[in-house]
């Protein structure tokens, strides 16, 4: 790497960044477009440090794909047991109802809209409080509330996309008809250094097919999370050779490379892309080694692994996924995006046998995630390791054909521990039917704030010259649940 | 909401007709070529910048090939150009390449990026976005720059083919454009990104940020945008029958037609959908700051065939045609169950069941075929009364009434000789449900059959021949189409008119955006940096004297776009050397390159590596056109990448990995540099497979390593190796040919690929120097 030329064609600081620290690459492109722009010479891209001390290092994004009912999980509500098959306006709190109140769903598929659902359903599902907390927390969910006191609670969530592009919008924090937007994962990538010269910094698993499969989007794809699959024999694409290639010669054909790439300087002097495309053919063949090992679990004692329930056919899929969160982030891997649930819109996307589809999702995802909560924290990683568990939006109280709940923007639950959060803690509440968030509500942007907070990164001081962000995009801090 | 910024912006230099200017004079006369030249040398003379020396004969013919039509030379033309007697080679070449049809398809894929080129996409295999068949513009795209068609001519086109050319099929599919914007869903999304991406794709203006509010830096008003909305407002989105092809779910053409010409377009309050400010109706309009105005709109009578399709001649034969092979089919089973009941090992009464399900299929297909010419005879003599504006009902119509019902009783003979059928070969336990079967099909019979027999009343009507489809929206309930769009007699106008603004010459910036584009493509990087936004906001040209002097340019030659290839890539500017080599005082004074004393080097976008690995190869299949090729047949497709199904939820792993555009929004291209390249093209079967067959066809002409090394370099690289890569390249051959040979190969030819396989990987391999 040339490190004395004389030359800015690409910003020194954030080149070295990226050979250094930032890994995954550079999108040369939009740095040499950003280069030429008179009026931004002064803007520098980030050091990889955090802005202010982080309390966390890693975060580990559960996400349920088609909208968990809030009613059924964290949110239960007694009132639709005793209103149940009464429509919203013959109950005490027909001014859910008001207009204006709905307005806050903005439509994109017509009839997707919560407001005709408006027979109450009860709930499904019994639900007990837990621990010293006393969170109250469905029955379908025991392993997490063996966790209610590792755990911040914010069942005052509201969002404003009544159809699954919500997914998106927990992403990026803009709708979905706004066009496409960087995801949290990809404004933390951007912002800090790398702590593993071996791994990718964003990792992605599991069911995304609903959604585009990236996330750098306006920050690059440089930025995109990059898919792992549990298979030691094959977790990249591209991880390894589709035709037979002896590692011996292999070997021979990478140092001959090494050496052209390196001779093309005598004519090519001063080249930032040769230097990142030579960085990013050592960053890769490292990755080959590094990311099978990740998820290789035969190092794993029998007692880690049935803890996670790797030996239940039911929630081994997420299991793996789980355990292999926990081992990257023990590698310094920055942020680890799970998607739960494919098929459709998602599977939790219950809008008919809800109480069917809910008990099995749950059982899918329960004992999982309840295991890395116990095992962090065991292992001493939880102080510094968020992990969040989210969904798109909650789901109606009213009924839909009887059997199940539709998609619900104006209330629903998502919780996170660890990375200096209070433990134990129940934030926001939604109205006794659970249809509005009504105390300390919450957009899904404050927790991105949340979380950049607790990684030390300041989103306004993370903002690129000509794409400037709304307000509501940055979002604001839950300080409620900070420890 | 007037910022103080609005009343500079009648200075704003891209809100200005372009006017010619003058050459300057520059004291480098030697060096430059051609007018481009002029004006690039001239900044470089008052700057103290040295323009950097030729790149080498290798490296200029691989640039040639790789912009003009995205692969490389192959080894015969390595060595043709290689030993050309004269520089004449050159221009030889960029005629050669400019009348290549390949050159086409290279450019096609520019302007798709621009132009939002997107295949359909949904939930699982419900169409939501774009349409099934919307490969028939990217087809007219290569097929129009392949044919030279005028720039201007193509915008008009894509937004107003309909009204212009509203009987040509070949013509319409270059309204793709619009109905590539087809949403299911939502009206006021599809209209916001077409207004959003014509005014950014064709006038580097960002009018979509004036949805809400007035825009803030260009003297856009909120008004403006549903004024441009409200061009739009009235169009819909059809298949049309191609000829030979009349299930049109299998093929047709997607198409803009003007379906709601009464709809009125209503500013939202801040932009806020639920809240239409009905008190005011926008009219179809252009920023008003920009002159020259929009010509006046005026609806177009259309041909009878246009909104009457069916009269199409090609319809007609199709749908004939197609009842016809019907009968034949039928027939042929026929015979082949006649012949199989007497050969009769299946028990009597399924053989008879199967004959008579056999026979009532070819009653049926008659009687569609009878119904078809019947409902034919009626409809022509309809039009022929309709032409002469006489409405008194005819008697064909009563026949074809008969007729079709003929057909229903046909089909229903059939259902019921299926079912009995279907009884005959039931297990035990769904006996029952077969028998249930049987009876409906038998009662639906009875009602065909006394439906035929009673007398056809005055007004009623036979169903008509459809020769395109609407393609159905859901925009009030998700669940259900929305009621069916008429085809109008007549077309708005609106768009022929902003079409017709949008191309006139004394538009400011339409050839401005134009030739920015191209240029960036050629050169590496655009003169305005800020692709799509030429406002106030974006950035200043680098080169204004010489932007202006290619929009005019462009314009003047009929807006010939190879007449503007062809000029850029003989320049002198073009064929400079990227190298920074002895250039560090330039490098002092304009760290960026901006001034052009170097060529940009430039990362080759994700279909040219694909591509260039399999031309290379010798395996290339140089088939043209057609539907995409789906996800699963990738992996084993020669086709151009081109071709490959790309859409928002399904694009190539390979081609995304090296930044294939995105479909919503894709004006300039990353040329990102990640691990994830460096494992598709070391792991990868695309570069593993073609480096055997690189390698085999290398070696014909290459006896010797030496001789084999230095042809790699230059077919691969675009240069010859330098001592120590000979060397090097020498010495890891004699080291792989060491090692034991990959199965059913000998050593030799192990190495040498190996060898390919390195070079493959090099940095030079994907980028053009």
């Amino acid at each position: 790497m040339q490190t004395a030329h004389p030359f800015r064609t690409l910003p020194r600081r954030a080149f070295l960044a990226d050979m250094g620290l930032g890994f995954t690459g550079l999108a040369l492109g939009a740095m040499l477009q950003r280069e030429s722009r008179a009026e931004e010479t002064l803007w520098i891209p980030p050091d990889g440090q955090p802005h202010f001390a982080p309390k966390a290092k890693s975060v580990i994004w559960l996400f349920m794909n088609g909208g968990v009912s809030h009613l059924e999980s964290f949110d239960p509500k007694p009132m639709l047991n005793k209103y149940a098959g009464k429509t919203i306006a013959e109950t005490p709190y027909a001014s859910t109802q008001s207009p204006d109140k709905l307005a806050l769903a903005r439509v994109t598929v017509p009839d997707a809209n919560g407001n005709q659902r408006n027979e109450l359903y009860p709930l499904q599902v019994g639900y007990k409080p837990h621990g010293q907390s006393g969170m109250e927390i469905s029955d379908w969910f025991p392993r997490i509330a063996r966790n209610a006191d590792r755990i911040a609670l914010v069942r005052s969530m509201y969002t404003t996309d009544s159809n699954h592009g919500a997914q998106t919008q927990f992403h990026s924090g803009r709708h979905n008809l706004d066009g496409d937007f960087p995801n949290l994962g990809a404004w933390v990538h951007y912002g800090l250094g790398s702590l593993n010269e071996n791994l990718p910094q964003f990792i992605s698993m599991g069911a995304r097919e609903y959604w585009n499969k990236r996330d750098g989007h306006y920050l690059g794809p440089a930025h995109d999370a990059v898919p792992l699959r549990i298979d030691p024999a094959n977790p990249l694409d591209f991880g390894v050779s589709e035709r037979p290639f002896s590692p011996p010669a292999r070997e021979i054909g990478v140092n001959l490379l090494r050496q052209l790439n390196n001779l093309r300087g005598i004519e090519y002097p001063h080249d930032p892309a040769m230097a990142a495309r030579i960085a990013s053919y050592e960053l890769a063949f490292r990755m080959q080694t590094s990311v099978p090992e990740i998820v290789d679990f035969s190092r794993e004692t029998e007692e880690t692994k049935s803890l996670y329930g790797l030996d239940q056919p039911h929630c081994r899929e997420f299991a793996g996924q789980l355990l292999a969160a926990r081992r990257l982030v023990e590698r310094g891997v920055r942020f680890i995006q799970i998607q739960h649930g494919g098929g459709g819109a998602g599977a939790w996307d219950a809008h008919g046998g809800l109480k069917e589809n809910h008990a099995a999702q749950a059982l899918a995802v329960d004992q999982p995630i309840g295991a890395l909560l116990e095992d962090l924290d065991r292992r001493g990683m939880l102080d510094e390791t968020l992990v969040v568990f989210a969904t798109e939006f909650g789901r109606t109280p009213g009924s839909q054909g009887g059997t199940g709940r539709d998609h619900h923007v104006f209330g629903f639950s998502v919780w996170m521990a660890g990375g200096g959060l209070k433990r134990g803690f129940v934030h926001g509440s939604t109205d006794e039917i659970g249809f509005h968030a009504v105390d300390n509500r919450h957009y899904v942007t404050d927790i991105h704030a949340t979380i950049l907070n607790q990684m030390g990164l300041d989103s306004r001081r993370l903002e690129i010259p000509g794409r400037k962000r709304l307000e509501i995009d940055h979002g604001v801090p839950i300080d409620e649940i900070i420890a | 909401m007037c910022l103080p910024g609005w009343a500079q912006t009648e200075e704003h230099w891209a809100f200005q007709a372009p006017s010619r200017p003058s050459l300057p004079s520059i004291a480098r006369t030697a060096w430059a070529r051609n007018p481009i030249d002029t004006f690039v040398s001239s900044h470089h003379e008052t700057q103290g910048l040295q323009p950097q020396p030729e790149a080498s004969r290798l490296i200029l013919l691989r640039r040639l090939y790789l912009d003009l039509i995205g692969v490389p030379p192959g080894p015969e033309e390595v060595a043709r150009i290689e030993t050309a007697p004269d520089e004449s080679w050159y221009v030889g070449v960029v005629k050669q390449l400019l009348a290549d049809p390949r050159h086409g398809e290279r450019w096609a894929r520019h302007w798709m990026d621009v132009w939002r080129y997107s295949d359909w996409w949904g939930l699982g295999d419900q169409l939501r976005n774009s349409q099934k068949h919307i490969w028939h513009w990217r087809d007219w795209i290569v097929e129009s720059l392949n044919a030279s068609l005028p720039y201007d001519e193509m915008v008009r086109l894509m937004l107003a083919a309909d009204e212009s050319h509203p009987d040509d099929l070949d013509k319409l599919r270059a309204t793709g454009f619009l109905a590539r914007n087809w949403y299911l869903f939502n009206r006021h999304q599809w209209l916001e990104e077409t207004v959003e991406h014509v005014s950014k794709g064709f006038l580097g203006l960002t009018i979509g940020c004036a949805k809400c509010h007035d825009h803030k830096f260009d003297p856009v008003s909120q008004m403006d945008f549903y004024r441009m909305r409200a061009v739009f407002e009235p169009y819909q989105v059809r298949n049309d029958m191609l000829p030979g092809a009349a299930d049109m779910e299998i093929d047709s053409i997607p198409r803009a037609f003007d379906g709601w010409l009464d709809k009125p377009t209503y500013r939202f309050v801040r932009g806020e959908e639920t809240n239409p400010d009905q008190s005011v109706v926008a009219h179809p309009g252009i920023p008003g700051f920009l002159s020259p105005p929009m010509p006046t709109v005026e609806p177009i009578k259309l041909a009878a065939s246009a909104w009457q399709p069916a009269r199409r001649p090609w319809v007609q034969e199709s749908m004939l045609e197609a009842a016809r092979q019907k009968v034949q089919k039928a027939t042929m089973e026929l015979t082949a169950t006649q012949g199989k009941s007497t050969g009769g090992d299946s028990p009597m009464p399924e053989a008879q069941a199967e004959l008579q399900m056999a026979q009532s299929l070819v009653t049926w297909a008659q009687a569609e075929l009878e119904s078809l010419e019947k409902r034919l005879a009626a409809s022509r003599a309809q039009w022929a009364m309709e032409d002469r504006n006489d409405a008194t009902p005819c008697d064909e119509i009563t026949v074809a009434v008969q007729a079709e019902r003929r057909a229903a009783v046909a089909k229903s003979t059939h259902q019921v000789a299926e079912a009995e059928l279907r009884v005959l070969r039931a297990e035990p336990a769904k006996r029952d449900e077969m028998e249930k079967q049987l009876a409906a099909a038998r009662e639906t019979l009875t009602k065909t059959v006394t439906a035929s027999e009673t007398v056809v009343k005055a007004g009623e009507d036979f169903t008509r021949l459809e020769g395109a489809r609407w393609a159905a929206t859901r925009f009030d309930d998700s669940t259900k189409d929305d009621a069916p769009v008429a085809f109008p007699a007549e077309s708005s106008g609106r768009r022929t008119a902003l079409a017709a603004w949008i191309t006139d010459p004394r538009n400011p910036l339409t050839a401005r955006v134009a030739v920015n584009q191209i240029w960036m493509h050629h050169l590496g990087a655009p003169l305005v940096a800020t692709v799509f936004d030429f406002g106030r906001k974006g950035t200043p040209p680098t080169h204004p004297e010489l932007l202006d002097w290619l929009a005019t340019e462009l314009m003047t030659s009929g807006w010939d776009m190879k007449h503007l290839h062809e000029l850029i890539v003989t320049s002198a500017t073009y064929r400079m050397s990227s190298s920074m080599t002895g250039g560090a005082a330039n490098a002092v004074k304009d760290p960026d390159n901006l001034q052009l004393w170097r060529r940009h080097p430039i990362r080759l976008d994700s279909e040219v590596v694909r591509d260039s690995v399999l031309a290379l190869s010798g395996e290339l299949a140089p088939t043209r056109g057609g539907p995409p090729i789906p996800a699963a047949a990738q992996a084993d497709s020669k086709r151009r990448s081109l071709y490959f199904f790309h859409s928002n939820n399904d694009r190539n792993l390979f081609l995304t990995s090296f930044d294939a555009a995105m479909v919503k929004e894709c004006y300039r291209r990353e040329q990102s540099i990640v691990p994830q390249q460096a494992l598709a093209l070391t792991n990868g079967r695309l570069v593993l497979d073609a480096s055997w067959k690189i390698s085999e066809r290398l070696s014909l002409t290459a006896s010797a390593d030496a001789e084999f090394v230095n042809l790699a370099f230059s077919v691969l690289l675009g240069f010859k190796p330098g001592e120590a890569e000979m060397k090097a390249s020498l010495e890891a051959l004699g080291a792989w040919r060491a090692l034991p040979p990959e199965e059913g190969r000998d050593a030799a030819s192990t190495a040498r690929s190996h060898l390919i396989w390195s070079l493959l990987n090099h940095n030079d391999f994907v980028t053009l120097r």
